[in-house]
């Protein structure tokens, strides 16, 4: 079902994924490298986390995380949207910016000067941002120093 | 720099263009870069993006000078809050697995905040106490980050007046968690014993208490690149094993970062 998703969605390869382990949790999974230290003895021990978070349920609904698309969101080729950094600011400050995206409704890979920073969400020609708060709130980040190159 | 997530060369282009000097902190190891004049580095993209990690020159080192192979199975006795765990993943090159442990629930918050934001995917957190971390899993490599007084981080009068000794029950626990360490390594695996205190009686007191307390102890001499002064063998009128005149101190003042003890261990095989 994960991998499916990603596949239809942004056209990440499942394949890309043979080697790690998905965990389903309560509130979602959590992606972990596989290793034969984990079958070896790693496994008797009581773990508390495992790798760190690939996807959260939201309703009915599976959104990637924001940390797993920095690291898989560079193999999407499709519902990727490399931003300015004017529509970066103003997703930021919490506003929508108007987008072309051939793509349905639905998540988006956003990148800024070429990496992936996380999700936002198309509806309707218009993308909003799904970046964690604290990217969303922090002061340095707002100013134009910081996100141009001088 | 996290290089699981960043190229060298990436870093080093962003922040020079924002008008930030890098420059290499350690003629060594080309991760390890020193931001001239920054201030709050967590504020930056490049920190969100788990491009970077803020730490000192010599807590760095840890990892280093441990150099868990890529593939291996590595512990972090006492993990939290990642930085030591995190750059071990990159030298690792995100594989193998580490288990980081760390008992206490809200540093694991942290833990686990920073291993996701830096990308590690070769980790996993356990929560036992350090000392009574079960048997039945041995390693190959351990860091012993053990808690400690902190007068490392002394640089000020402000920090000053907070300082206070060491109380018994810490200098029990650090010794319990190094012979615990000890304890889990493979025949021939290797550990790293570190504090950022100078107390001998937290450092070569504990490395005299293991020498003594166990055969097959090796201590393995340690060239971390940068000045120090090797441990000291006696203290307050109590001497230790010369084998502690292996293992080094970092003093801030001849490395302009945190003072650091450390102590390089080996289980003899056979």
């Amino acid at each position: 079902m994960l991998l499916a998703y990603l596949e239809k969605r942004f056209g990440i390869a499942g394949t890309l994924f043979r080697q790690y382990l998905f965990f389903k949790r309560s509130k979602g999974w959590r992606i972990l490298r596989a290793s034969e230290h984990l079958e070896k003895g790693v496994c008797r021990l009581k773990v508390s986390v495992v790798g760190i978070p690939a996807f959260h349920r939201v309703g009915a609904f599976i959104k990637p995380s924001t940390r797993f698309i920095q690291i898989f969101g560079v193999y999407a080729s499709r519902a990727r949207l490399e931003l300015t950094t004017e529509e970066l600011q103003r997703l930021l400050s919490g506003r929508e910016i108007e987008s072309n995206l051939p793509d349905e409704d639905g998540y988006v890979v956003l990148f800024h000067q070429g990496s992936p920073l996380g999700l936002g969400l198309l509806l309707k020609g218009r993308l909003r941002s799904q970046l964690p708060k604290d990217m969303r709130t922090s002061p340095r980040i707002h100013q134009k120093g910081l996100l141009s190159n001088k | 720099m996290n290089r699981i997530k960043a190229s060298p060369e990436r870093v080093m282009a962003e922040l020079a263009g924002r008008g930030i000097r890098v420059e290499r902190s350690h003629p060594d190891f080309p991760e390890l870069l020193a931001a001239v004049g920054l201030e709050a580095p967590g504020r930056l993209p490049a920190h969100f993006r788990g491009d970077i990690h803020a730490q000192a020159l010599t807590s760095c080192l840890c990892g280093r000078l441990l150099s868990p192979p890529v593939g291996g199975l590595v512990l972090d006795m006492c993990a939290a809050p990642g930085g030591k765990t995190t750059h071990m993943a990159d030298l690792m090159e995100n594989q193998g697995m580490l288990v980081a442990n760390e008992p206490s629930q809200p540093r694991q918050s942290a833990l686990s905040g920073n291993l996701s934001r830096l990308g590690v995917l070769n980790t996993v957190i356990t929560a036992y106490q350090a000392q009574q971390f079960p048997m039945r899993q041995r390693f190959d490599h351990i860091l012993a980050d053990v808690p400690c007084s902190g007068e490392g981080g002394i640089r000020g009068e402000g920090l000053y007046r907070e300082w206070a000794e060491a109380p018994p029950s810490l200098l029990d626990l650090q010794r319990k968690i190094l012979v615990r360490g000890f304890d889990l390594l493979t025949p021939g695996g290797v550990m790293l014993y570190s504090t950022c205190t100078y107390a001998p009686e937290e450092n070569e007191a504990a490395l005299h208490h293991l020498l003594t307390t166990r055969d097959r102890v090796d201590v393995l001499p340690l060239e971390p690149g940068l000045p120090y002064e090797p441990g000291v063998t006696s203290w307050n009128g109590s001497r230790y094993d010369q084998r502690v005149q292996k293992s080094v101190r970092l003093y801030p003042h001849r490395v302009d970062s945190v003072g650091f003890f450390m102590a390089f261990i080996r289980r003899k095989s056979g």
